[in-house]
């Protein structure tokens, strides 16, 4: 039995993230009779649901070791306009949905070609995207956010199936797809040939930069998919949507051991990471920590988890 | 003179009938005592709430004013306490982002642990109104503070008449101006109910003045660098600009920053709100003019009555207005 558990820890990278999360899990529900409720877990679920849109395409951005800080202002600015298409413009919900990931899209190409075209360091390039979107944003609407949103489409943002939220279900699909395509097709060994040494992933032929604006394409859709999500979950477009998507995905996908390197990892490691800051964030407020004190603790709490990680790692000699 | 069967007879009688009067007053004497009792005390004798309630704050955002509502919410949770015996725990827990969806999640973990009342300024009333309505729907109370009750939430409020208090301010400066001038606005978070009603009701104080001029309305999202930023930038385009009014306690903050780093103390009058210890130094050093405060721990306080009003099955009224003070320099060591 040991010997299995050993062999498991040995084989499957992700069983660091796995064993943190589980202790996070268990010490959460000593910590408070309320984590295990199911109200708490619907919660816990949804939150997760959003940032772990965003931690999927951040997290395949950090596997080609690309970064992009803008995904949050694409979310807020997609789910602003999505709001005028819907309310000022009277377009169908539906069709409004669907027309904002098409934009999404567009968004994570266009970041894509200036990286890729111009060369330039994608940390850098999408700061300032970040505020060519979070800009446009509030030129708009001039930091007023638009409500009325049909409530056709609230369903998306605040209803349940099977007792779990709607959103949780959107990014479990959008995670099994993202899974599939990293591990299963040529486009994901592409990926980690990209991340792991791209003038070597040239040379063999590889087109990197299809690979890698269609990850930021990718991205900028999942971006536009989880601002739309909370659109419909807020019943109001606001501008603020995504401003606290930002690095919260990004620590996540470390957690989940893809390095902002590149070359390893997987979305699913990822999502568990997330899910580790999820609980923190839940269970700090559970137990009633003081507001001023939560962003420390949190802080705290992801270090631990990341050198935990990070220890298995070269115990188990896994990489 | 009495034969020893006439006083038998005549001290039975007496003795039966004194004992029965004894046995209807032993009877009626509690409940005439109980009647009067209650009467005399009729909160105490409802108490029949629980040994011990949770109350949770949730306030818009992690600030000092908000820390004065926790304590006034402190003083209200000893004061139930040493009125009806009960323990009262008040949680405070405010959203690490002015972001409604970040104080949505810190409402729905409030609700997931179960607690007696939640009480709560809103980000935005559209987009907290289904989450507080979840909260009713599970049958924990509800009291808005520092904002009014959102459309269509059957739920108190306490707060104090925002539009009077920002037509104090724009009286003040417009006063101070002399009736004429050029002024901007400091707007704070501009979906908040409470800042957009304190910007329209300055609006509407300058357009009884013809010869006060609105150049503009810079939004500062709570945040003092923002405020001192936009101020900055809003005075560098405005070079005649005389003074300014603001919509919450943040935007005085940057925007005296603002005057002070461009050399323009005393030449730009501003009018502030609250009565952060900044505030009251800014007004100090003459940097602004006055300050429309608002009273924070009164807010907390009877945020907490009206809960556990509402704990104990009582209706409380439906709006409770704290008042506000004018500050000025000749008045400081009031606030201070």
């Amino acid at each position: 039995m040991l010997r299995k558990l050993m062999g498991f820890m040995v084989s499957n990278p992700l069983s660091g993230v796995i064993s943190v999360l589980v202790i996070i899990l268990v010490s959460a529900s000593i910590l408070s009779e309320n984590f295990l409720n199911s109200y708490n877990l619907v919660i816990v679920s949804r939150t997760l649901a959003f940032i772990g849109l965003i931690t999927i395409g951040q997290s395949m951005l950090m596997i080609l070791g690309e970064l992009d800080l803008s995904l949050g202002a694409i979310g807020g600015f997609c789910g602003v306009i999505g709001g005028i298409m819907m309310v000022n413009m009277g377009i169908n919900p539906w069709l409004s949905f669907g027309l904002c990931l098409v934009i999404g899209t567009l968004f994570g190409v266009i970041n894509g070609l200036l990286v890729t075209l111009l060369r330039l360091p994608s940390l850098v390039l999408t700061i300032g995207m970040a505020g060519v979107y979070g800009g446009l944003n509030l030129v708009i609407t001039k930091g007023v956010a638009i409500t009325g949103i049909p409530a056709d489409i609230g369903f998306m943002g605040s209803g349940t199936w099977l007792g779990m939220p709607v959103p949780f279900w959107v990014m479990l699909v959008f995670l099994a797809l993202a899974c599939f395509l990293t591990l299963k097709t040529p486009f994901g060994r592409y990926m980690y040939a990209v991340g792991s040494n791209l003038p070597a992933a040239q040379m063999l032929g590889i087109r990197t930069d299809r690979v890698r604006v269609g990850v930021f394409a990718f991205a900028g859709f999942l971006a536009a998919l989880a601002g739309m999500l909370m659109v419909a979950r807020l019943g109001s477009a606001q501008p603020s949507i995504g401003d606290s998507w930002v690095l919260g995905p990004i620590a996540a996908a470390v957690i989940g051991g893809v390095p902002t390197t590149g070359g390893i990892g997987t979305p699913l490691g990822a999502i568990f990471g997330a899910a580790i800051i999820g609980v923190i964030k839940n269970i700090i407020v559970l137990i009633g920590v003081s507001p001023y004190w939560q962003a420390m603790v949190t802080g705290a709490i992801v270090v631990v988890a990341i050198a935990l990680d990070s220890i298995s790692r070269r115990y188990f000699k896994r990489d | 003179m009495f034969n020893n069967n006439q006083f038998r007879f005549y001290v039975t009688r007496a003795h039966w009938l004194c004992l029965a009067l004894l046995v209807v007053a032993v009877l009626i004497m509690p409940m005439l005592a109980k009647q009067a009792h209650a009467n005399e005390q009729p909160l105490s004798s409802s108490f029949t709430g629980k040994d011990n309630y949770r109350f949770v704050i949730v306030p818009k955002a992690v600030a000092p004013w908000f820390d004065s509502v926790n304590e006034g919410a402190q003083r209200a949770a000893e004061m139930i306490e040493a009125q009806s015996g009960a323990d009262v725990e008040i949680e405070y827990s405010a959203p690490q982002q002015s972001q409604v969806a970040v104080q949505n999640q810190i409402l729905e973990q409030a609700i997931a642990t179960r607690p007696d009342g939640i009480a709560v300024d809103p980000l935005d009333a559209n987009a907290n109104r289904a989450i507080l309505q979840e909260a009713l729907d599970q049958g924990i109370n509800v009291v808005i503070f520092d904002s009014p009750a959102p459309e269509g939430l059957e739920v108190s409020s306490v707060g104090n008449d925002f539009c009077e208090q920002a037509k104090i301010a724009a009286r003040r400066l417009v006063e101070r101006l002399g009736e004429k001038g050029q002024v901007a606005i400091m707007m704070g978070t501009p979906t908040a109910p409470n800042h957009a009603i304190r910007v329209r009701c300055h609006k509407e104080v300058f357009a009884q003045h013809p010869d006060i001029q609105v150049i503009g309305t810079a939004i500062n999202d709570d945040s003092i660098a923002k405020a001192q930023q936009q101020a900055a930038a809003l005075m560098q385009s405005n070079p005649e600009l005389d003074g300014w009014v603001v919509s919450e306690a943040s935007g005085p903050i940057g925007v005296a920053q603002a005057i002070k780093e461009a050399g323009k103390v005393g030449e730009v009058k501003l009018v502030g709100l609250e009565k952060l210890p900044e505030m009251l130094q800014l007004i100090e050093e003459g940097v602004a003019d006055s300050s429309v405060a608002n009273r924070p721990e009164a807010q907390g306080y009877w945020t907490v009555q009206a809960l556990w009003q509402q704990s104990l099955g009582i209706k409380p009224p439906d709006y409770m207005d704290t008042g506000v003070d004018l500050i000025t320099r000749d008045k400081l060591d009031d606030f201070q």
